[in-house]
C-alpha cells in the first residue's frame, strides 16, 4: 500500500487484525496436532466414510437444484412480475434463518408426516436419516448462493445480446444456452461453488434431519462430544483440507472446461 | 415495401404517437431526431422487439404486425451493435446462418463473402473485445446482412465510430443501398441525414413533424425545430402588415422587415439561413433589401470563416468568410448593417409552429 499516512496505517492493521482472527484458530489447530495423530485419523474408516459421503451429497444436492435455481435466477434477473421482492424475500430466507430452526422446518417437510416425507415413503424412500433427506437440508441452507450469483451474473449479460440474437431468428431456448448462459458462466460456477462448499460444511439442518449417515461436520461434533478436542482436531483437518482442494478443482476445472468448450466448438465449424 | 399505419405505442413516460411512414423498395430512409424523440423505440416496434398498441405494420404488402421477431425477415444493427462477447468474429457472422440449418458449406462461404464484403477477413478469429470501433460496426453489419434482410434498420450506426472514420462507414452504407438494400437509418446527426438519405423523416416528442426528400425537408422546414436541425439560427416572431402595396412585418422587438408579395397569415415564424446574411459598414442597395442597423455582440470561429452575432434588437447570426474578415476587419461593439434580401425569408408552417416545438 502506498503512502504511509496515519489512515492507511490504521486501515492496515484493522485488515491485519481481521486476517489474523480468520487465520489464528486455524493455525492454533493444525499446531496443536501432532502427525501421528492425523496419521491415525487418516486411517480411520468411518472418518474417511464421512468425508466422501458429505462430499458426495453436496453436490449431487448443488447439481440437482441447480437445474432449477439456475433458470429461477434468469427469471429474477430478467423478468418484471407482481411481488417480485416477495419473491427475493423467500429466496434469501435461508440466509437468515437460524441453521437448526431451518432444520426443525425441513423435518416437518420431509418426516412420514410431512408432504414430501409422505409421498416419498410412498414411492419407498425415507428422507429421514437418510442421505436424501441430507441433500434436500444441504440444499435448503445453501441455495440463496448459487441463486444470488447466478442471478447476478445474468443481470450483466447485456439485454440487447439477446434480443440481437432474437432478431439473427434465435429461439429463446437457443438463446439462453448460447448467449445468456455463456456470457453468465463465471457466475454461474461461481454460485455453484459457493452452494457447495456452503451445502458441505452445513451443520444445523443436517444434524436435525439425519445424525445417522454422518457427514464431516456431525462426525466432527460426535468426536467432540464423545472424546473431546483432541480427537474432533485431526478429523476437523482432514475435512478441511479435502474441502479445500475440491473447491480449488472445481474452481480449476470450471474454467479449464470453459476453454475446452471453446476449442470444441472452433473446431466443429 | 416497408409501411406503418398510425403506429402508437405508451411507453413509461413517453409516448410514440400516430407514426405512418412508407419505405419503398431500394430507399435509404434517415429517420432524424434528437435522443429521446422515440426513434429507436420506432425501430423496436417495426422490428417486433415491441408490441404496438394500436396501429399497424406491412412488409412486401403483407401484414406483420403481430408476426413473430424471427420470421419478419428485417434485420437490425444496434447502436451498441450488441455483438456476442464470448464468440470469435467469425462465430458472431456464422450465429444466424446455424440457425437457419445451412449445409457447412454454405455457411463458410457466407461468412466469407460478408466478412469480404465489409474488409474484415483478418478479423475472422478475433473476439470483439479487441476490435475498434468501426471494425465492430463492420462486423455487426456482416453479421445482419448474412441473412440477406428484406430490409435493414440501423439505430444510430455511427455512434461507436471515430469521426476519422465514419466517411468509411457512411461509403460503405452508401454501396449497400446503391446494391438495392432498402435501409432505415436512425440518427441524430443532420449531417448523416444530408449526406446518405434518399428521403428522410424528423422525429419529435413521438412523432414524425415532417418528411420528404432532404432537400424539401432543409430547404423548406416545416417548423422551428427542423429548421434548427437544418442549421439554421435566425428566427423571428412576427406580426405581418399589409398595406395597399408593400407587404411588411414586424417583430416583438420592433423590428420590421420588408417581404416580396404574397398572401400572409396575420402573424407566424420567419426564419434566414445565415449564408443569406450580409453585413457591411454602409448597408447595401435595392428594393428587395432589408437593412437592419446593430452592433456586433460576438465573433465566433466556424469551419468556413466566422459566425458573427448583431444585436438590433433581435439577434442575427451571419457566416462570413475568412477572407471577409481579414478585410474588413471586424471587431465586437462595432455597429455594423446587416442586409439580406426579402426573398431569403421564408415562412414556416404556422400550423406546426403552434405547438412550440
Amino acid at each position: 500500500m502506498k503512502g504511509h499516512t496515519p489512515f492507511n496505517w490504521i486501515f492496515t492493521l484493522l485488515a491485519s487484525l481481521v486476517l489474523l482472527f480468520i487465520i489464528a484458530p486455524l493455525a492454533g489447530m493444525f499446531l496443536h496436532t501432532s502427525a501421528e495423530e492425523m496419521r491415525t485419523t487418516a486411517s480411520d474408516p468411518a472418518v474417511i466414510r464421512s468425508v466422501w459421503f458429505t462430499l458426495a451429497i453436496a453436490f449431487t444436492s448443488t447439481i440437482l437444484f441447480a437445474v432449477g435455481a439456475v433458470p429461477l435466477a434468469w427469471i429474477m434477473a430478467r423478468k418484471k412480475f407482481p411481488l417480485k421482492n416477495a419473491v427475493q424475500g423467500i429466496i434469501d430466507l435461508p440466509v437468515v434463518l437460524p441453521h437448526t430452526a431451518a432444520g426443525i422446518a425441513l423435518l416437518g417437510f420431509v418426516s412420514r408426516e410431512g408432504l414430501l416425507g409422505g409421498a416419498a415413503q410412498k414411492a419407498g424412500i425415507l428422507l429421514v436419516n437418510n442421505g436424501a433427506g441430507i441433500a434436500l437440508a444441504m440444499a435448503f441452507v445453501s441455495l440463496p448462493f448459487l441463486i444470488n450469483a447466478a442471478r447476478d451474473g445474468f443481470a450483466a449479460v447485456p439485454e440487447r445480446t439477446e434480443k440481437a440474437a432474437l432478431m439473427l431468428g434465435a429461439s429463446q431456448s437457443r438463446i439462453f444456452f448460447t448467449i445468456s448462459l455463456p456470457q453468465a458462466w463465471r457466475s454461474v460456477v461461481s454460485g455453484f461453488i459457493m452452494m457447495f462448499a456452503r451445502g458441505m460444511s452445513e451443520f444445523g439442518a443436517v444434524v436435525i434431519i439425519a445424525y445417522h449417515p454422518m457427514i464431516a461436520p456431525v462426525l466432527i461434533y460426535d468426536r467432540f462430544n464423545t472424546y473431546g478436542l483432541s480427537a474432533a482436531r485431526p478429523a476437523s483437518i482432514i475435512f478441511i483440507l479435502v474441502a479445500l482442494f475440491f473447491f480449488v478443482l472445481f474452481r480449476v476445472l470450471a474454467t479449464e472446461r470453459r476453454q475446452i468448450f471453446r476449442r470444441e466448438d472452433d473446431a466443429a465449424d | 415495401m416497408l409501411r406503418t399505419e398510425k403506429l402508437c405505442k405508451r411507453l413509461d413516460s413517453f409516448c410514440l404517437q400516430d407514426i405512418s411512414l412508407e419505405v419503398a423498395r431500394g430507399d435509404y430512409y434517415v429517420l432524424l431526431g434528437r435522443s429521446g424523440a422515440g426513434k429507436t423505440q420506432l425501430l423496436e416496434l417495426i422490428c417486433g422487439l415491441t408490441p404496438p398498441d394500436k396501429g399497424r405494420i406491412f412488409l412486401e404488402g403483407e401484414e406483420i404486425t403481430r408476426k413473430r421477431v424471427q420470421d419478419r425477415g428485417i434485420g437490425l444493427v444496434f447502436q451498441d451493435l450488441a455483438l456476442f462477447p464470448h464468440f470469435t468474429v467469425k462465430d458472431n457472422i456464422m450465429f444466424p446462418l446455424k440457425i437457419m440449418k445451412l449445409p457447412l458449406k454454405e455457411r463458410v462461404e457466407r461468412v466469407q463473402r460478408a466478412a469480404g464484403a465489409m474488409n474484415i477477413t483478418d478479423l475472422l478469429l478475433r473476439k470483439p473485445g479487441n476490435l475498434s470501433g468501426g471494425e465492430k460496426q463492420r462486423v455487426a453489419l456482416a453479421r445482419t446482412l448474412v441473412t440477406e434482410p428484406s430490409i435493414l434498420l440501423l439505430d444510430e450506426p455511427m455512434a461507436s465510430v471515430d469521426a476519422s472514420l465514419k466517411d468509411n462507414i457512411r461509403r460503405l452504407l452508401r454501396r449497400l443501398n446503391r446494391n438495392g438494400q432498402t435501409i432505415v437509418h436512425v440518427t441524430h446527426d443532420f449531417g448523416e441525414a444530408i449526406s446518405l438519405a434518399s428521403r428522410v423523416g424528423v422525429m419529435h416528442n413521438g412523432r414524425i413533424i415532417q418528411e420528404g426528400t432532404p432537400d424539401e425537408v432543409f430547404t423548406h422546414p416545416a417548423n422551428r425545430f427542423v429548421a434548427r436541425y437544418a442549421g439554421i439560427k435566425n428566427f423571428f416572431r412576427v406580426v405581418f402588415i399589409k398595406s395597399y402595396n408593400t407587404c411588411s412585418c414586424i417583430t416583438d422587438n420592433r423590428t420590421k422587415f420588408r417581404l416580396t408579395s404574397g398572401d400572409y397569415p396575420s402573424s407566424g415564424l420567419l426564419i434566414l439561413a445565415a449564408g443569406e446574411v450580409l453585413l457591411s459598414r454602409q448597408g447595401a442597395a435595392g428594393l428587395q433589401i432589408n437593412n437592419i442597423h446593430g452592433v456586433i455582440e460576438d465573433i465566433v470561429p466556424s469551419p468556413t470563416g466566422y459566425e458573427v452575432t448583431v444585436n438590433a434588437g433581435d439577434h442575427f447570426f451571419a457566416d462570413i468568410t475568412r477572407r471577409e474578415m481579414d478585410e474588413q476587419k471586424y471587431v465586437t461593439g462595432e455597429p455594423v448593417i446587416v442586409s439580406f434580401r426579402s426573398e431569403s425569408l421564408r415562412l414556416v408552417g404556422e400550423g406546426e409552429e403552434k405547438k412550440e416545438y
